[in-house]
């Protein structure tokens, strides 16, 4: 058996975790009380019923040729959207990342990374509804929307990858007598440009399932053509736009999980 | 007797205060390759952060700084940048040798800076030894080859003056020894004056001078051995 005489003194029990696990314990139970789920009603003969009536009429997908066509248009905007959005987001947060990352003093930093806080914390979807007013309905709004967002969540991404970047290769050219802005360019920026890719290629997934959703409010692409389609009750063409959203996120998650692999490897 | 490259006259620095270097003098000559010593604390460092005009003497002082007859407190920022880039070599510690280029691309980057051509880099990879691996990447290599390239980016575009801070500092003896050989036959091929602060005697007595530093100043000095202390 040891001897415990020697041993040191166990650490103080953090009591704040505790009191932290508790409150949290607390809220998903007062949310659960507070919110009128009806899980018995859910479950019920007649729902179920319906449920599956309303899951037969999606079938079979509507495949006529003309549908296809326009259903394969809409894709292709969905999917131009997310890329646009994506690619001016990448302009704009490299651009504010800059001053957030604190090489332009504090101050720059504090209020480039407020208005980052700002962009990232209005939804697409608001910020849709509030472009598709002054861009009008269609794309441009949502490709608007989608940016904005995008661009305060890769702004700051952008701004802690180069401030948590090794100073050291930059340190070692301006020693050699490289100008700063020669020293970014050789030094920080290459070793962080695979993060930053792989973080925008992340962002680019997002941006898709986020475009077909941004339809919805009218900023064209496959969400438009859905929420077109369920509100006349058309099912089969609503199940054929189903399917072509889900082959788009899948196709590009695995088109840009095999790019970040390939970049972060 | 060479003429002098670097002459340090009265050279004083503070850090709140706190006085680190006190009214040292010294010139050091082309051709030289000088090794200080001095205990932790002492200033080595700061003396080299001085020298490459990465920190400024005490501005009260009378000191100055005069590298090949320039004195660099007429230097503004700019022009002491461009001094650094086509006048001085540095050779780190850590060998900070960029991981994201090649061998071959990290040992061109002076020679890309100072608008010179880059044929010369793969030359001096051949002279540390490293010749047909300019293609691989700083993580194919063992410390000691990291730091054969830093001493080939340190010379490559002939630098006048060559500032090494502990050169060897993470390296195990005998690829130190390797090393310190190479480091000396390149200065004297070139004709650069090399300052290298270590605290090793081994790599101290490779060098023609070793020059002690202590709160007293500056003096050259003879090696001797810790246990004949």
């Amino acid at each position: 058996m040891h001897d415990t005489r020697h041993m040191p003194k166990p650490p103080a029990r953090d009591w704040t975790i505790i009191a932290v696990m508790l409150l949290l314990a607390a809220l998903v139970v007062a949310s659960f009380a507070s919110l009128p789920l009806k899980w018995r009603d859910f479950f019920t003969l007649d729902a179920i019923n319906s449920a599956a009536e309303l899951l037969a009429g999606f079938a079979p997908p509507e495949t006529a040729t003309p549908f296809l066509v326009k259903t394969a248009w809409a894709t292709l905007e969905t999917m131009s959207m997310s890329a646009l959005g994506t690619l001016l987001a990448v302009v704009a947060g490299l651009a504010l990342a800059l001053p957030a990352s604190g090489r332009l003093g504090q101050a720059p930093r504090a209020a480039v990374r407020a208005l980052l806080n700002v962009l990232r914390s209005i939804p697409e979807l608001v910020w849709a509804s509030i472009l598709l007013i002054a861009a009008g309905l269609g794309p441009f709004g949502g490709t608007l929307a989608l940016a904005a967002h995008t661009a305060g969540v890769l702004g700051r991404l952008f701004a802690d990858s180069l401030e948590n970047a090794p100073p050291g290769p930059e340190a070692t050219l301006r020693t050699n007598g490289a100008s700063a802005a020669a020293a970014f360019l050789y030094a920080t920026l290459p070793q962080t440009l695979p993060q930053m890719l792989s973080y925008t290629l992340y962002r680019w997934e997002n941006n898709i399932r986020a475009a077909a959703i941004l339809g919805v409010v009218g900023a064209g692409g496959l969400g438009q053509m859905l929420k077109y389609h369920l509100s006349l009750f058309q099912m089969q063409q609503a199940a054929t736009v189903i399917i072509a959203m889900l082959v788009l996120v899948a196709l590009v998650d695995a088109i840009s999980y095999a790019l970040r692999r390939a970049l972060t490897r | 007797m060479s003429t002098p490259l670097l002459e340090l006259r009265n050279l004083s620095k503070s850090y709140q205060g706190r006085p680190v270097l006190a009214n040292l003098s010294w010139t050091f000559r082309a051709g030289e390759f000088v090794a200080i010593m001095g205990d932790s604390g002492v200033g080595k460092s700061t003396l080299l952060n001085l020298i490459a005009g990465l920190d400024a003497p005490d501005a009260a002082s009378t000191s100055s700084i005069i590298i090949d007859g320039v004195p660099m407190a007429g230097l503004d920022d700019d022009a002491a940048t461009r001094l650094r880039r086509s006048r001085m070599g540095f050779i780190f510690q850590a060998f900070h040798v960029l991981p994201h280029l090649t061998l071959l691309q990290n040992v061109a980057l002076p020679l890309l800076l100072n608008g010179l051509p880059v044929a010369r880099a793969a030359e001096m990879l051949d002279a540390v030894g490293l010749g047909g691996r300019g293609d691989d990447f700083p993580h194919q290599l063992s410390g000691g080859e990291m730091q054969r390239v830093a001493i080939a980016r340190a010379l490559v575009h002939r630098p006048a003056l060559v500032l090494a801070d502990e050169p060897t500092g993470n390296l195990d003896p005998d690829t130190a020894h390797g090393i310190l050989k190479l480091l000396h036959r390149e200065i004297k091929s070139t004709g650069a004056c090399a300052i290298m602060v270590t605290h090793s005697h081994i790599a101290a007595e490779m060098t023609d001078k070793i020059l002690q530093l202590s709160k007293c100043g500056i003096q050259e000095t003879t090696i001797v051995k810790p246990f004949e202390q």
